[in-house]
């Protein structure tokens, strides 16, 4: 019927768009994907086994072994000795917190095929999960020196040193991002938080400048605004910068404050909670002018 | 002296819906108190209730811009509705970890800062259930520079009963989808952090 297949339409192009914007939206994928599987198999042509992929690792994420074993048993069934099915195991595994069983798989991978870049990621995964840091972030180094454009790791390992409070560190993988990535305005504002975390008048500077660069990137992203907002203001207050410089830094702040209203006055519906902000930014605005 | 806060059920229920939501990540929030009107002079005797919950981050919790940005935008909206920030928690990434770390230690000495008594709150992610059947937090309090551990139990909570019941049936009906921290706010001004959608779910449960 027509409404039918409509429906298993919109349902495949929900699957689609959520593996394109690699969203860990793991119950809805399960939601929609055990429906697809279970009604509308008939319908998915070739699909279906990347969409078995997909639900097998929502399932994961959802304690759904029942459900991530049948697909992984379609995989097997027609991909037979399939790295790519291999590693699945190998996920399921992992999410039993069956780290040696899974490692014993990923290292049968990596025997056939040393450069298979997922099983390396996994191992790395393993001594995520299991709490070993120090080791996840040698391990990550070591694979980066192999893999020097694997951007999923650069920001991984800049990940794991922001946990670790090692900014400079997590400032290198950041400066890498930038480096071959230019136009991307998110590294541009998490290395701008970073040096701000880090801190120091200087690092403060740096943080200022990239807050500026996110903007016009993307004139649109609320964190580098409030950063450029927090940077500059505390630059200004400084007692170490001449008059100059706070002249400088007061101007951008006040440009930020003036920009932050406006976009809450975009988004605005008049409600209570954006009254506050709203006050609160003029508050900030206050702040700095008196100073 | 000892100084201990009640849990009202909305605050509860929307620390357990931010972890809920975020089952891959470490999150981390604030409690809100309302202010004492004064302090007494044996106001130790008089417990400090956690009113509402302010969902902040999920993912990295170590950098300090964001936060500033949180503290200061929330801080003016707890003057206008006479609360003062009382506390902190936090869930951390991997379920078995449930100890304070650096970033714990360091947002709570600050919120301790204007709060003497301040609480810092973990959650214990290995005895999170659909049922809630117990509390699962962990309560710190801030004694000589050092954060000691307090036993959480019923007694925690201004009615503890009613915060399983509502706890429990958001927890089933997927509430936390809609649950709005302020990293939500970030990536779109219109989320609104109070999350009147889910207070209104909760007076209607009560």
């Amino acid at each position: 019927s027509a409404s039918l297949s409509e429906r298993s339409e919109q349902m495949r192009d929900k699957l689609r768009k959520w593996r394109e914007d690699n969203h860990r939206n793991s119950e809805q994928i399960v939601d929609v994907g055990e429906e697809l599987i279970n009604e509308h198999a008939s319908k998915l042509g070739d699909d279906i086994w990347i969409i078995y992929e997909q639900v097998m690792i929502a399932a994961l994420d959802c304690s759904r072994d029942d459900l991530a074993w049948t697909c992984l048993q379609e995989l097997k069934r027609q991909f037979p000795g399939s790295q790519r099915v291999k590693r699945l195991a190998g996920m399921r595994l992992e999410a039993l917190e069956k780290y040696e069983d899974a490692s014993k798989q990923y290292d049968s991978i990596l025997q056939d095929d040393p450069t298979n870049t997922a099983a390396r990621k996994r191992k790395i995964s393993i001594l995520k999960a299991q709490g070993k840091s120090a080791e996840a972030i040698r391990e990550l180094n070591e694979y980066l020196e192999q893999f020097v454009g694997d951007q999923e790791a650069w920001h991984e390992l800049s990940e794991l040193y922001i946990n670790e409070h090692d900014y400079g560190k997590a400032a290198f993988c950041l400066e890498e991002l930038m480096m071959t990535n230019p136009h991307n305005h998110l590294y541009c504002e998490q290395y701008a938080e970073v040096k701000y975390t880090q801190g120091g008048l200087e690092n403060l500077e740096l943080s200022r400048k990239y807050f500026a660069q996110a903007l016009k990137l993307n004139n649109r992203n609320m964190r580098a605004l409030f950063g450029l907002y927090m940077s500059a203001s505390h630059i200004a207050a400084s007692p170490k910068v001449n008059a100059t410089v706070k002249k400088a830094n007061v101007k951008y702040a006040t440009w930020a404050t003036n920009q932050i209203n406006r976009a809450y006055q975009l988004a605005g519906r008049g409600t209570k909670e954006n009254k506050c902000s709203v006050k609160a930014v003029e508050e900030m605005l206050e702040s700095i002018t008196m100073s | 002296l000892s100084y201990f806060c009640l849990f009202h059920s909305g605050a509860y229920c929307k620390m357990l819906l931010h972890a809920a939501k975020y089952p891959h990540c470490a999150v981390n929030g604030l409690l809100v108190a309302e202010k004492q009107k004064e302090k007494k002079k044996d106001s130790h005797s008089t417990p400090i209730l956690c009113v509402d919950c302010i969902p902040l981050f999920h993912g990295t919790l170590a950098l300090a811009p964001m936060l500033e940005v949180a503290l200061t935008l929330i801080d003016t909206w707890c003057k206008e509705n006479k609360y003062v920030i009382a506390g902190y928690y936090q869930a951390n990434e991997r379920t078995k970890d449930f100890r304070p770390n650096q970033v714990a230690e360091k947002v709570g000495a600050r919120i301790a800062e204007n709060f003497s008594e301040a609480a810092m709150i973990m959650v214990d992610s290995t005895r999170f259930t659909m049922g809630c059947y117990e509390p699962i937090l962990a309560i710190y309090d801030h004694h000589e520079n050092k954060w000691k551990c307090r036993d959480c139990n019923v007694d925690s909570f201004e009615d503890w009963c009613e915060a399983q019941k509502i706890t429990s049936a958001l927890l089933e009906g997927r509430s936390y989808e809609s649950l709005i921290d302020f990293d939500n706010h970030l990536d779109d001004l219109r989320n609104d952090w109070t999350n009147p959608e889910i207070n209104k779910s909760v007076l209607h449960l009560c």
